[in-house]
């Protein structure tokens, strides 16, 4: 976090000599160079660091500016499009990502803010409501509060038990924010609830909201266009280090079976409210036999935790990061082939990448596979001695 | 290698992997031969080949030390090289399809070869490893594809194994990036029921089916897994098994419907402990039992008072 707060404006900084990245080779083409630096590039979405706390059971409110600036068109097609389409993916993403985590929907117009969807665990939910309310086109209108939807954001983070790592992203639009009253108050309120509060910004920085993420430990950001915006949304969707004052606890929770029903059907208790159908299968809560259709889901009769070990599962390849391949040179008319995905490797041509662990050789294409996607070592997963 | 065309182009990818673990108990009881099970796969790689043109096969060889490619792209390269007349051996036969017995047949007996000489530590196939090298081929020729060409791929895993030894995280990391990537896995079980692959199918909308008696394996398999899952709706084939999703805890092993979960590293305990076995973490008590004695000590000292 020093980082952030030591780092100057670039119109601070010394000069920076851009073009000296790019080097040319003996024919005099660029275009291997500018590869290398495309490489690096997705590269560093894959770098972290192993033995770290991480907040594996997130509570994420996405606080989305619906004020007057999200029409303007620098974003195509406009900001309010853009940031719909790339929200959708980051809904799905996180609970890809994070399937015991929640995540809630807030947005700030006419100066006040709305709570669109409860913190919850249903990715249809969160989509549908967005769709109703930030989906529409006419739907944004006057100015942001930023205090506003912080206090609402509050309200419920409050309740939350300790152990969990409460986050809010703001994605802001408008320079401005009408807001009622000192917002320091509402960040010493945020401090002490160890809430951190990251921000992306469509259009500059503002310096009270920099303010903000540095006090609270999140992440202040200015977009570029759509693609680093998407990066930079992907980069939000990994669980975070937990600060230290958060303490471990053990979470009790329970472990449904599917289970067919004999005649008499009834309803599941998720869609008991809206009058939902009769359907033989569904998952039972072990501590109070009530039935639901989808898991995760906490229980609305005696609120336990209701998950299935797969879910626990997606979320474990986080707290063993695979080490980084290391880029090696091979004599020149010697043939490598990758051992994940067995092409033959040019190697003059061609970057060959090792795995210290297994000793095997990797392709390009498949070291970015395994790092950013697969999360498992071919060469690795061979081997038996390892822990877990 | 190919003109472009503007036509659309579908095709599909199967990547089989072939268990050929010495230690199946089914191939120690010398109730089938691999000699039969390799020749089965390859009918039914061909048969795969022959329903669309630009249909694609690979095969990879599994056994507890290792996992290696026994047919692959590379070697389809090697038949394109070749002179049409130099692999014409079995009189009317597709030239293509005596080439893939030939270098499947060449290949197994290096890989058999090869795995002779270190000594197998356990008897569990490497199932994990085997699906993350399909998954990586996968992606590479998904990566290449030509502009306006679509490929669907899919695993199918052959076994006769009671695997239930295999690193647990890779292989669920393994299924659910195949999940992600629309990559069906499918498993044809030899004699076992296995959980582990049945999770699986399960995840990766995929087909799991044991075989009722060892005869007729080409058959099931032509039966089952040479349509694509998308069409399986229509056919009458054998019902996804049953599954059981509750956990083993960590501490006694046994099945928990009620578990308490560590928040740092999600091990499973079947009873409340004060310090996480597996990260060292110490959990804290619930903040309401320990505030109850504060309030008491307060009242106490007013009433001396």
């Amino acid at each position: 976090m020093d980082e952030t707060e030591v780092k100057e404006y670039r119109w601070e900084g010394g000069y920076e000599k851009t073009w000296e990245e790019v080097k040319e080779d003996e024919v005099g083409n660029v275009e291997w160079s500018v590869k290398e630096i495309i490489e690096k590039s997705k590269r560093l979405l894959a770098t972290r660091q192993p033995n770290v706390r991480l907040g594996m059971m997130r509570h994420l409110f996405v606080i989305v500016d619906s004020s007057n600036s999200m029409v303007e068109k620098d974003l195509k097609p406009t900001r309010q499009l853009c940031t719909y389409k790339l929200l959708q993916d980051f809904i799905q993403d996180y609970f890809d990502q994070n399937p015991i985590s929640q995540l809630g929907l807030i947005t700030t117009r006419n100066s006040s803010a709305e709570r669109i969807s409860e913190l919850s665990g249903n990715r249809k939910y969160h989509l549908e409501e967005l769709k109703k309310t930030f989906g529409d086109f006419n739907y944004c209108n006057g100015l942001m509060s930023v205090q506003n939807s912080l206090e609402i954001a509050l309200s419920v983070m409050k309740m939350l038990p300790s152990h969990t790592s409460k986050e809010i992203l703001i994605i802001g639009s408008s320079l401005s924010s009408c807001d009622p009253g000192e917002i320091n108050t509402t960040i010493e309120m945020l401090k002490t609830n160890n809430i951190r509060v990251s921000m992306i910004h469509l259009a500059a920085e503002v310096r009270m909201f920099r303010h903000l993420c540095n006090e609270t430990k999140g992440k202040h950001n200015v977009i570029v266009d759509d693609v680093h915006f998407k990066h930079i949304l992907w980069s939000l969707v990994e669980p975070v280090p937990l600060p230290n004052s958060v303490d471990a606890s053990c979470v009790k929770m329970g472990f449904p079976q599917e289970l067919e029903q004999k005649p008499p059907f009834t309803t599941c208790s998720c869609h008991l409210a809206e009058g939902g159908k009769l359907n033989a299968k569904g998952f039972f809560c072990p501590q109070c036999n009530s039935k639901y259709c989808e898991l995760p889901v906490e229980c609305k009769c005696c609120g336990l935790i209701l998950v299935s070990s797969l879910h626990l599962a997606r979320s474990l390849h986080h707290l063993v990061p695979i080490k980084p391949f290391i880029k090696i040179e091979l004599e020149e008319g010697s043939s490598a082939y990758c051992y994940g995905c067995r092409k033959r490797i040019k190697v003059p041509a061609e970057n060959v990448y090792f795995c210290e662990s297994c000793k095997k050789h990797y392709c390009d294409g498949c070291d970015i596979y395994v790092h950013n996607t697969l999360h498992v070592c071919p060469g690795c997963a061979v081997k038996r001695d390892e822990k877990r | 290698m190919q003109s472009e065309t503007p036509k659309k182009i579908f095709s599909s990818l199967l990547v089989i992997i072939l268990d050929v673990n010495p230690a199946q108990d089914t191939l120690l009881s010398g109730e089938i031969k691999l000699s039969s099970i390799l020749s089965s796969v390859v009918a039914f790689a061909n048969s795969h080949l022959m329903l669309r043109t630009h249909n694609k096969v690979a095969v990879l060889a599994s056994d507890p030390n290792s996992c290696d490619f026994i047919y692959s792209d590379q070697d389809e390269l090697d038949f394109k090289k070749k002179t049409v007349s130099s692999c014409k051996m079995g009189g009317s036969q597709y030239e293509l399809f005596s080439h893939i017995d030939r270098s499947i047949k060449f290949n197994i007996v290096k890989f058999l070869k090869d795995a002779a000489e270190e000594p197998h530590m356990s008897r569990d196939t490497v199932f994990g490893a085997s699906c993350a090298k399909a998954l990586c081929y996968i992606n590479r020729l998904q990566s290449n594809l030509f502009p306006g060409e679509t490929m669907n791929s899919r695993i199918l895993i052959i076994s006769g194994c009671d695997n239930e030894g295999d690193k647990y995280i890779r292989c669920m990391n393994t299924f659910f990036t195949a999940q992600k990537q629309n990559v069906a896995i499918d498993v044809c079980s030899l004699t076992h029921d296995v959980t582990l692959l049945k999770q699986a199918c399960y995840i990766t909308e995929g087909s799991y089916f044991r075989m009722p008696k060892l005869e007729g394996l080409l058959l099931y398999l032509q039966w089952i897994f040479l349509t694509e899952p998308s069409s399986r709706k229509k056919l009458v084939i054998p019902l996804a098994p049953q599954l059981d999703f509750r956990p083993f805890c960590f501490c006694h092993g046994t099945l928990t419907a009620i578990g308490f979960v560590c928040s740092l590293c999600l091990t499973i305990y079947c009873k409340i402990s004060p310090i996480c076995t597996t990260c060292e973490a110490v959990f804290k008590v619930r903040s309401a039992i320990a505030v109850k004695p504060k309030k008491k000590k307060i009242k106490t000292t007013t009433v001396n008072n």
